[in-house]
């Protein structure tokens, strides 16, 4: 079953008659919608009105926006600033005060659904503060950061990456890290704004492809009113019902500017409304076959109070839909961490987020992050070059296979997902076969797979199979290149500390000197990441066989990242297991 | 209209009108007629193969 919110919101002048129009549109079809009002909403009379005759006749929902904070005694505060979040907490509590107090005299009762693009920890706290009655929020738009940065001509100041890409419990510290547990959490369910393709988010600009058709005209997705793409991102979501106690969440916000002339489309208003019907009537249709559950944005809370325990972890199975590419892309979510396993690049995690950490962020000029509030990554192939492109690789996992003369990187192995199980405890997701072949004539048939323990770890099994010398002996080498970043550019990484057991055991301070330290039988190798308050840990464990060596590098200025590297072997046809641990540490 | 230069490279820019049916981008060294302009979307929409295809919840299954 799908769950489904409409979100409105009104526009000015002609602006109005079409938001009037897209909420005749949804009740038509029989679709309850949640209207966001502006603070200039709750000034004018008929803006109030139409939202009281919409809730009294069709149960849409009457609901808050905390945008577009320019208008009236509030461009005073904001200082004609628009977005609540880019103020210091000062004016933040100012500008939501008034808000919530105007709203109260107006429509009579206390918020309880608050939309923003993005929901800074100070500006949820405040608001909580203030209106404790909030149940539920528009959090955040799931990746919107450095792509979309540069996609707008590099003026588009949302820095808004590593959160969940379905509805969570955001924690007090960061909205967009979900919470451990209720002292964790900071009392809302947050939804993001628009559901993004899980594939082309990761690689490219997130607001092209989300659940917006006047978006996937701006990218160029369709053909005139022709576009199915719109309906296959639906269906991408409704196949997560598999792998996620049979229930999916989708969400759609298109504001009236889109639906007019509007300089990101190539294309009069008459497409992107013929395109916004047929995706709503896609959605009605669903309804009318008993897939789908339309809902107000508070109904939405309640039910996922009710019905997703907190800390319960989600994947997400992304297959491409739009170049025909064939890849697989696999996101894990959990309170500890989101990993994006790549199965074209042979398994390896793309992002890594490490929530275990529980970095603290709010954003505004008062504070240290002052626009930057995406959760901080660990690994980002796609900011930080990933497999190897000319002289040197970037952040990335790999394997590294070697026969004794030649090496075998499963970066350059395609591969999909083969089967993933989920329940309420661990999730597994296994890989399909790689057949390696050697110089020398060996062949091997490798199988991945990966475990994520709801208690933290990740074990990560490589099954050799298939043999053509079943005596042979193969090294295998788990390979972690990682650095802190919240942007494509590198941060300064001293104060990274690197450990490695073994023989030879050491531990040394990050400095930029590029020197490997290798320790023979070791079976663990460690980085501690004071900018994450992350301890991420490569371990080997006691019972398996054959520990060959561990260790470490820290990089140079030209490849600005801490390499860990774990080798064991293996004699002819077996599995073994490593753990890969993320864990807080306070230095 | 937006520059296909820049939008290949998935930049939104959007192009001047000159006056005599040109349009150039501010930001790199492009110009040309709107026929040429639209041709080069075309060109950019290619790399999308399933651009219009459906696929449904049971194909994407498949997939």
């Amino acid at each position: 079953m799908m769950y489904f919110n409409v979100f409105h919101r009104s526009g000015e002048g002609a602006h109005y008659e079409i938001y009037r129009r897209q909420q005749d549109l949804a009740h038509g079809l029989g679709l309850k919608t949640t209207n966001f009002l502006f603070y200039r909403d709750l000034l004018n009379d008929r803006a109030l009105a139409d939202a009281f005759a919409d809730r009294k006749n069709h149960g849409s929902e009457i609901a808050l926006s905390l945008h577009g904070i320019n208008h009236g005694e509030l461009a005073g505060i904001s200082n004609g600033q628009i977005s609540l979040w880019l103020l210091d907490r000062a004016r933040k509590e100012r500008v939501i005060a008034t808000i919530v107090e105007k709203y109260r005299e107006v429509v009579g009762e206390d918020p309880v659904a608050v939309a923003n693009y993005h929901f800074d920890s100070s500006s949820l706290a405040l608001l909580k503060e203030i209106a404790p009655s909030v149940e539920t929020i528009i959090g955040g738009c799931f990746e919107e950061g450095v792509r979309v940065f540069h996609g707008c001509n590099h003026s588009w100041y949302l820095f808004n990456e590593g959160m969940p890409w379905n509805p969570w419990y955001p924690s007090k510290t960061h909205t967009l890290r979900p919470a451990e547990n209720a002292e964790d959490a900071a009392g809302v369910v947050a939804v993001p704004h628009l559901m993004r393709d899980m594939s082309l988010a990761y690689e490219g600009r997130n607001d092209f492809w989300a659940s917006h058709p006047p978006n996937v005209i701006r990218g160029m997705g369709n053909e005139a009113t022709y576009c199915p793409y719109d309906l296959n991102l639906v269906d991408s979501f409704r196949m997560q019902e598999e792998w996620n106690g049979g229930t999916s969440y989708y969400n759609t916000f298109v504001s009236p500017s889109w639906l007019d002339w509007n300089h990101n489309s190539e294309y009069p208003p008459e497409v992107a409304w013929e395109l916004y019907t047929k995706f709503l009537q896609y959605m009605a249709s669903l309804k009318a076959e008993g897939k789908l559950i339309d809902m107000t944005l508070s109904e939405y809370g309640r039910w996922h109070r009710a019905h997703k325990p907190l800390g319960r972890p989600e994947v997400f199975l992304a297959k491409e839909i739009l170049y025909g590419s064939g890849k697989h892309y696999f996101w894990y979510i959990d309170p500890k961490r989101r990993v994006l396993v790549d199965a074209t690049q042979g398994g390896s995690i793309g992002d890594l987020r490490p929530y275990a950490g529980r970095v603290e962020v709010a954003t505004g000029p008062d504070t240290a992050h002052r626009d930057i509030g995406s959760y901080p990554y660990l690994i980002h192939s796609q900011h930080r070059s990933g497999n190897a492109h000319h002289c040197y690789d970037g952040a990335r996992t790999t394997l590294l296979v070697s026969d004794g003369r030649q090496t075998l990187d499963l970066c350059n192995f395609r591969t999909k997902v083969a089967a993933i199980e989920t329940g309420d405890g661990d999730t597994t997701m296994i890989l399909t076969p790689v057949e390696l072949a050697f110089d020398s004539g060996l062949r091997a048939t490798l199988t991945t797979g990966y475990r994520f323990l709801a208690a933290g770890g990740l074990w990560i099994s490589r099954t050799i199979s298939g043999l053509s010398d079943p005596a042979a002996t193969l090294e295998l080498t788990e390979y972690f290149k990682g650095a802190p970043g919240r942007t494509e550019y590198p941060e300064d990484l001293h104060g990274i500390r690197l450990i490695v057991d073994g023989e030879s055991p050491a531990e040394k301070e990050f400095d930029y000197g590029g020197e490997w330290h290798v320790s023979k039988g070791a079976r663990s190798v460690a980085a501690l990441v004071p900018h994450t308050h992350t301890r991420v840990e490569w371990t080997l464990p006691g019972e398996a066989p054959t520990p060959v060596s561990a260790g470490f590098c820290a990089g140079h200025l030209f490849s600005p990242f801490f390499t860990l590297k774990l080798t064991h072997k293996l004699s002819g046809h077996g599995t073994l297991e490593t753990c890969l641990n993320l864990t807080r540490y306070d230095s | 209209m937006r520059c296909p230069v820049c939008f290949s490279r998935d930049i939104d820019v959007l192009m001047i009108p000159t006056g005599n049916a040109f349009h150039y981008c501010p930001k790199c060294s492009f110009s040309g007629r709107e026929s040429e302009v639209r041709g080069f979307y075309r060109d950019i929409q290619k790399k999308y193969h399933w651009m219009g295809r459906r696929v449904t919840l049971e194909e994407q299954r498949a997939l």
